[in-house]
């Protein structure tokens, strides 16, 4: 499979990356390119040229400022994985394969918006915002307001994702569950779970999934089944149940929307009893 | 700021296994193609979807699939091919482990499959049998069930650490 022809752009700074893309509507940036060049290989996308961000080396760091986590654009999920960045880390370690998360970088992911992507369900529930970088400057958005629906960024012509931003959440433990038809290969479901605990009361719980719907999303209504008590195994199921109950996954050729919400509450089961028993 | 038009040609620098090669490319063109067209032909298209790991080499010291990098992002870069892995017609230890430990049977996933353990015992020179098949888990063999390749590797890294 061969893509179709495109110009290549190869800016120095970020600024001419961005005035090249917002003169030239049909221009796409480069990133790593692992969702990119595959959509190329199936001609799904004609780009008039390629702009090749992916060099930018002031978009590629981690750093941890004020109970944050800033992570450039361009760092590769190798690079996340390194970081140690609580539930970040591990669940980008399960993205793909180990060549695929040495190109790949958790700004192209979080642009590419795929509804399937490991990220999403960790970044749903780390308070978590995407800070982007246009021809009007820089703003700053929620993540779970910048995925607006399957494939569909908060970007328009022009702009560029340039940071991610995530709390720094220490102190609690942490799991990313993740069901897959073969290795290497997107989630059927993924869910990860924050919990921190004050001796034997559950004092903060988050449950993020992915997979289940056009964006990640937050079992908020599974949490507070077991905020501010004692986890018991029914509270648990009960927990888990009521994730099962909030969803609506779509049917692919992974999996039946049915076998989606049991195998959703399965893995909300386990990630809770691993974190809280 | 560099800009090829959509039908012109680039000129890149690769480095292969130490050797500089300029060549001449349309944007669009796969690292895979050029590198196979420069004699480099350990390197395999399989699926060509980036899910094999046929086409793997390493790329500015991380193994990458060359199915899904263009040539063009590669300017400038060193890359590390099986043929660099031999040393003076001397095989490399993983080679070696291959070879002694039946890691293969028809071997076209080979070539992909030891650039790719040559980046896990760089990044762990001591890895257990499950970070081994992490590991190679971007890496398919239809013939051989693994298990021999995973013999194979732990025997490299144990001979790589004497």
């Amino acid at each position: 499979m061969y893509p179709p022809k495109f110009g290549y752009v190869i800016p120095d700074t970020i600024d001419e990356a961005v005035s090249f893309l917002k003169e030239h509507e049909d221009a796409k940036p480069l990133a790593g390119g692992h969702s990119l060049i595959p959509m190329l290989k199936l001609r799904i996308i004609r780009p008039s040229y390629l702009v090749e961000i992916r060099r930018l080396k002031e978009l590629q760091y981690v750093r941890k400022e004020g109970g944050y986590y800033q992570i450039g654009a361009l760092t590769t999920h190798y690079d996340v994985v390194k970081a140690g960045i609580p539930l970040l880390s591990d669940t980008a370690a399960r993205i793909a394969d180990p060549q695929v998360r040495n190109v790949g970088t958790i700004g192209g992911s979080v642009a590419h918006s795929d509804p399937a992507a490991d990220y999403q369900a960790a970044l749903i529930v780390m308070d978590s915002s995407v800070v982007v970088y246009g021809p009007k400057g820089s703003r700053t958005v929620n993540f779970a307001d910048f995925v607006k629906d399957v494939f569909t960024p908060d970007l328009k012509q022009g702009e560029l994702i340039t940071e991610i931003k995530v709390r720094d959440f220490s102190g609690y433990r942490w799991a990313y569950k993740k069901l897959e038809r073969k290795a290497g290969d997107f989630a059927i479901v993924g869910v990860a779970v924050l919990a921190k605990k004050d001796g034997d009361k559950v004092t903060d719980l988050r449950i993020g999934l992915t997979a289940v719907s056009n964006k990640g999303v937050r079992a908020m209504e599974a949490e507070k089944v077991l905020i501010d008590r004692t986890p018991t195994e029914d509270l648990i199921e009960r927990a888990a149940e009521t994730v099962m109950k909030s969803i609506e996954p779509p049917s692919d050729l992974r999996a039946s929307s049915e076998y989606r919400k049991r195998a959703a509450k399965v893995l909300t089961r386990r990630a809770l009893t691993e974190l809280l028993r | 700021m560099k800009v090829v038009g959509p039908e012109e040609k680039v000129k890149i620098t690769l480095k292969v296994n130490g050797n500089v090669h300029e060549v001449e490319v349309e944007p669009r063109r796969l690292l895979v193609h050029v590198l196979r067209d420069l004699g480099y032909k350990s390197v395999r298209v399989g699926c060509d979807t980036s899910h094999c790991g046929a086409c793997t080499v390493m790329l500015n010291g991380r193994s990458v699939k060359s199915c899904t990098v263009l040539a063009v992002e590669a300017d400038g870069a060193e890359i590390l091919t099986l043929e660099g892995l031999t040393k003076d017609g001397k095989l490399h230890p993983i080679q070696e482990a291959f070879t002694e430990h039946h890691a293969l049977q028809c071997g076209y996933c080979t070539s992909g499959m030891i650039i790719q353990a040559y980046w896990l015992l760089n990044e762990n020179a001591n890895p257990s049998e499950e970070e081994i098949r992490e590991g190679i888990s971007g890496n398919l063999c239809r013939c051989t069930g693994y298990q021999n390749i995973v013999t194979a590797i732990k025997a490299a890294a144990q001979k790589m650490r004497a």
